[in-house]
């Protein structure tokens, strides 16, 4: 399965440059305060992803990979991991940057604030997706294509603006709720979810015919 | 001898096409060529054999285990190629062999970047930069990289120019110098096949029209050319098919030798698998 | 060793294999005991069928040129040259005996039959 992981993220490795650049342009924009960096979490991973479902479709991987030891039973899984693997870093990656926009900005960082942006941030994403692989896998890329663009940038607006027009006060009352409840809360609610979808996507999986 | 693939009494059933009671066999060392017209089954009977679809009655044994039973253990020592089906194109060489060794216990990594070397293939361009026989080549190379027992090979030589066609053959006579390896290739240019392929099973219409050694096809069969008159003496039971052109009748015939005892026609010519396909397809009884 | 093998031929190319190890036998240019290639590596280098080449061996086999040793593979026998031209000699019998029958069919004298031979006999 680790081949098959490596596969997913051998076929990124493409794409880094590009990211790196509108990085650096959000990095900016969101230095002028004109937009928030953690909007960029569920664009560059879901972006990064659809590209290795666009790419598995046009060659036919999913089929060539039952030809492999282990690869229908695995292949599912593989996903999900690369996907989750993707967040992660993609998370720590706008973390960093974020602190130090702040850093510049303020010379100071709200560590409380911006850690709990990207920890929802990084649940959404994660939700995000898990709704998406089902679909996906259920009807081929093509076909999700439009209906996952269109969740995906709604749930990325609301996002965007909810972080705008939320004041602090709230923010602490979630942070602190968070503190209290949710911090344990949210991440198994994350897991049961992903669960879930990683179990509907595979039972599609391997019923499939190509 | 032992049979490294068995197939029996295959069927599937799409909407508009069917594969019906497919059965054959693939002895330990030999090379068997499954040749028909494009759509007549032989990717459906492939796939079958490969899991790729799954829903179909019919029993498949590879190795003499059950192919879904025992699906990971068998697939460990197949090596496959097949018609559009492979790594996404975004990849180069040296990811697929990154990424093979940790999905085969008996990936050879060098033996991977030996077979670059020898097809110059360049080892970090993109799938999608190579031409279209590099790439079929690199196909062929990632099947045999983790030392298969059987090859399964769909339309693996269609696209290759003559020169190319020559090595990858070569490589294919190559691998079965090891008697416990086999070859099940498919393709629907016959000439390929002739002379290299020990046995020919030959699909049709979703059904098997022949499975015999090539030996048997092309030295036993033959096509008699005769006149009109010529034909109505020959007995419907002697001759498999006829077609009627403009100036002759051509007969095909399963056995030159028994034919040349019965009837006092001498205009037998030996026969090609193209021949074979042709008349037996277009043909009449 | 050198096979030459003709595609276009009427004769299989399993027999057109035989007949040409079968006379480099008894021409002493394969000497008894000599290792014959594998019938894989044979069929390699040949372009034809493992089948194609397994028919040849077994067929010299079953004729006494070449006898084989498990898990190693086809050796030159030790022929007896009396049988083997005993054996030539009862083939060119059957050859002739044909040749009468043709005669006899058509009215041909039996000195012409004589007299071809001495021409072609000379010619070669």
């Amino acid at each position: 399965m680790l081949g098959l992981i490596k596969k997913d993220l051998f076929m990124i490795k493409d794409s880094i440059k590009f990211l790196i650049i509108i990085l650096l342009i959000y990095s900016i924009l969101a230095y002028q305060n004109k937009i928030d960096l953690s909007f960029l979490l569920p664009f560059i991973s879901v972006v990064l992803m659809m590209t290795t479902f666009n790419y598995d479709s046009y060659n036919k991987w999913d089929a060539y990979v039952t030809t492999l030891p282990m690869g229908r039973k695995n292949s599912v899984k593989a996903k999900y991991l690369a996907t989750l693997f993707i967040i992660a870093i993609s998370t720590i990656i706008i973390t960093i940057l974020s602190f130090a926009i702040d850093y510049f900005q303020t010379n100071t960082i709200d560590y409380k604030t911006i850690l709990t942006t990207m920890f929802l941030c990084f649940f959404s994403t994660s939700i995000i997706e898990s709704f998406m692989y089902p679909v996906i896998y259920k009807f081929g890329i093509e076909k999700a294509r439009i209906g996952i663009f269109i969740v995906v940038f709604s749930i990325a607006f609301i996002g965007e603006f909810a972080t705008k027009h939320l004041n602090f006060s709230s923010f602490n009352k979630i942070y602190v709720f968070l503190n209290n409840y949710w911090i344990v809360i949210l991440p198994i609610l994350l897991i049961l979810i992903l669960y879930i979808s990683y179990k509907i996507s595979e039972k599609i999986y391997l019923k499939k015919e190509f | 001898m032992d049979n490294i693939l068995e197939v029996n009494n295959l069927y599937k059933k799409y909407d508009s096409f069917e594969l019906k009671n497919i059965s054959f066999s693939l002895p330990k060392g030999m090379i068997m060529g499954l040749i028909g017209e494009n759509g007549a089954g032989k990717t459906t009977t492939i796939k079958a054999i490969l899991n790729i679809i799954n829903k179909y009655e019919g029993e498949i044994k590879i190795f003499n285990l059950d192919n879904n039973k025992n699906e990971d253990k068998i697939k460990k020592d197949i090596g496959v190629v097949l018609d559009d089906m492979f790594f996404p194109e975004i990849l180069t060489p040296n990811d697929i062999n990154n990424s093979m060794k940790s999905i085969y216990k008996n990936w050879d990594f060098n033996m991977f970047n030996d077979y670059l070397k020898k097809f110059s293939l360049p080892s970090n361009k993109q799938i999608k930069k190579l031409s279209k026989g590099m790439r079929k080549k690199l196909e062929i190379i990632t099947a045999l990289s983790h030392h298969p027992k059987l090859l399964i090979l769909d339309e693996a030589t269609s696209s290759l120019d003559p020169i190319a066609r020559r090595e990858v053959l070569d490589i294919f006579q190559e691998f079965i110098q090891n008697e416990e390896c086999s070859i099940l290739i498919s393709s629907h240019i016959t000439t390929d096949l002739e002379h290299f392929a020990d046995y020919i099973t030959f699909i049709n219409d979703g059904k098997i029209l022949l499975s015999k050694t090539c030996d048997e096809l092309l030295e036993q069969y033959g096509i008699v050319k005769c006149t009109k008159n010529e034909f109505k003496k020959i007995d419907k039971k002697d001759y498999l098919k006829y077609q009627k052109t403009k100036y002759e009748y051509q007969v095909l015939i399963e056995n030159k030798k028994e034919f040349r005892k019965k009837y006092n026609i001498n205009n037998i010519d030996r026969t090609t698998l193209e021949d074979i396909m042709i008349l037996m397809i277009k043909g009449e009884k | 060793m050198e096979i030459i093998i003709n595609n276009s031929s009427e004769i299989p190319i399993y027999e057109q294999i035989k007949n040409q190890i079968k006379t480099k036998i008894i021409s002493n240019e394969l000497k008894a005991g000599e290792l014959l290639p594998s019938i894989r590596s044979l069929a390699k280098n040949l372009r034809c069928s493992v089948i194609t080449t397994k028919n040849a061996y077994e067929e010299l086999q079953k004729e006494g040129y070449v006898k084989t040793i498990p898990s190693k593979g086809f050796y030159v026998s030790e022929i007896n040259k009396e049988l083997v031209k005993e054996e030539q000699l009862n083939k060119i019998q059957n050859l002739i005996d044909n040749a009468i029958n043709v005669a006899k069919i058509n009215d041909i004298e039996k000195q012409n039959l004589l007299d071809m031979i001495d021409i072609l006999w000379e010619d070669k």
